[in-house]
């Protein structure tokens, strides 16, 4: 998300002056709401009942659609706040609408109200070794988990996943995809990904990014004469595909860059990224070094969807201005 | 004010004890599923909390809201 609202402008932080566990974060040009905010139940209410936070009978979907389709029509609203830290739903906060409105969380395509309401859908989608993988990076420091209780936690929220999460996937415009790398045979470090940006076609004001020629496909390694890669080296696709029923272009990175001049001839060679001057992918990489994925494929597509939102943004805005809605005078 | 880093782990910690116990009385059970969401919610919150924590560094908010103090002046050429 900080990638995200980089790119659209000015740092997105908790609002000041509220309740300190919002989730919600503002900046200058975007707002970002968590759609748990829209639980109905709370920590206590579903162990009660015995169901997940994925399972749509812990969200009000009604109040999720009227608030997102105020907020879309320029209608401040008071939003639950759900805190994380005590499991509670505390006493709302004011939203005011921005100018990009991003809803992030577990549901954001479920209903198909809300759905309708999206200008740009982004599903992130991780693979199972992968989720283990960071969840055992995330989860070991706490001394109460062991990788018995952290394969039992996934394992047991699986079914929910498969049922009420992972089926969004097919409304995506783009969906990013982390899986293992395919570049160390027997891999089992887990630390180099293979990513890839799986585009829909013929999705209003997006034009998807492409290698070299648009339409056909390309393997390409941009190590060898002109860039020195170090083990295990970086691949890239570009091809058609069709995913879940839908015609997609996909871009694929596996390996990890090393140093800037490698980022740089990879932004080089690509086509249709929105950027506003050459090098600003690079720029806004290295802008965040310190954020997770900044020498591999997830920040790397994290940053040009930054840019393709910020562009269907800009074209949005200027097709307003062309057709202004609203009375005529007489 | 949120939760310290270390009254979160207390709670994940409980969070595992809970769900292992319930498990073991109905391993298919709504509610066994429902305490590893807690588990995995209360984890999020914990790992979130020690990222807030290497974040705030003493000066950095200092300096953020009295710019003109000697320790925080920064100079642009």
């Amino acid at each position: 998300m900080r990638r995200l609202t980089s790119v659209f402008g000015g740092a997105a932080e908790p609002p000041k002056g509220g309740n300190p566990d919002s989730n919600t974060l503002i900046s200058d040009t975007t707002t970002v709401i968590c759609l748990d905010d829209y639980h109905s139940l709370d920590r206590t209410g579903r162990k009660e009942k015995g169901v997940t936070a994925l399972d749509p009978r812990a969200n009000d979907f009604d109040l999720m659609y009227e608030q997102v389709k105020a907020i879309k029509d320029g209608i401040s609203v008071q939003k639950p706040i759900y805190n994380h830290v005590t499991g509670l739903l505390d006493p709302p906060e004011l939203i005011k609408p921005p100018k990009i409105l991003v809803i992030e969380g577990l549901h954001p395509m479920y209903d198909s109200r809300v759905r309708d309401l999206l200008d740009f859908s982004i599903y992130l989608d991780i693979s199972n070794e992968v989720k283990f993988a960071w969840k055992i990076q995330r989860d070991m420091a706490e001394r109460g988990h062991s990788l018995e209780s952290i394969k039992a936690s996934i394992e047991a929220r699986k079914p929910d996943f498969e049922a009420y999460i992972d089926p969004q996937k097919q409304y995506a415009d783009a969906v990013i995809e982390v899986l293992p790398t395919q570049l160390i045979p027997d891999d089992n470090e887990g630390k180099i990904l293979r990513v890839r940006l799986i585009q829909k076609e013929g999705v209003k004001y997006f034009s998807p990014v492409y290698l070299f020629d648009e339409g056909s496909t390309i393997s390409w390694i941009p190590c060898g004469r002109k860039l020195t890669c170090s083990y295990p080296g970086i691949k890239f696709f570009y091809g058609p595909e069709s995913y879940k029923g839908n015609e997609v272009s996909v871009v694929e990175m596996d390996g990890q860059f090393d140093r800037l001049d490698e980022l740089i001839y990879v932004e080089s060679h690509l086509s249709n990224l929105s950027s506003k001057f050459y090098g600003e992918v690079t720029q806004q990489m290295l802008k965040h070094a310190d954020f997770p994925g900044s020498n591999n494929g997830t920040g790397l597509f994290q940053t040009i969807v930054g840019l393709k939102i910020r562009d269907l943004f800009e074209q949005i805005v200027a097709s307003r201005a062309e057709t202004p809605v609203g009375a005529t005078k007489a | 004010m949120a939760l310290e880093p270390e009254q979160l782990s207390n709670k994940v910690e409980e969070s595992i004890k809970s769900a292992q116990e319930t498990c073991d009385d109905d391993p298919v059970s709504g509610e066994c599923v429902a305490a590893w969401d807690e588990v995995e919610e209360l984890s999020a919150a914990a790992s979130h909390a020690r990222d807030r924590k290497k974040e705030s560094d003493p000066l950095e908010d200092y300096g953020k809201d009295n710019p003109e103090t000697d320790v925080c002046r920064t100079y642009d050429n």
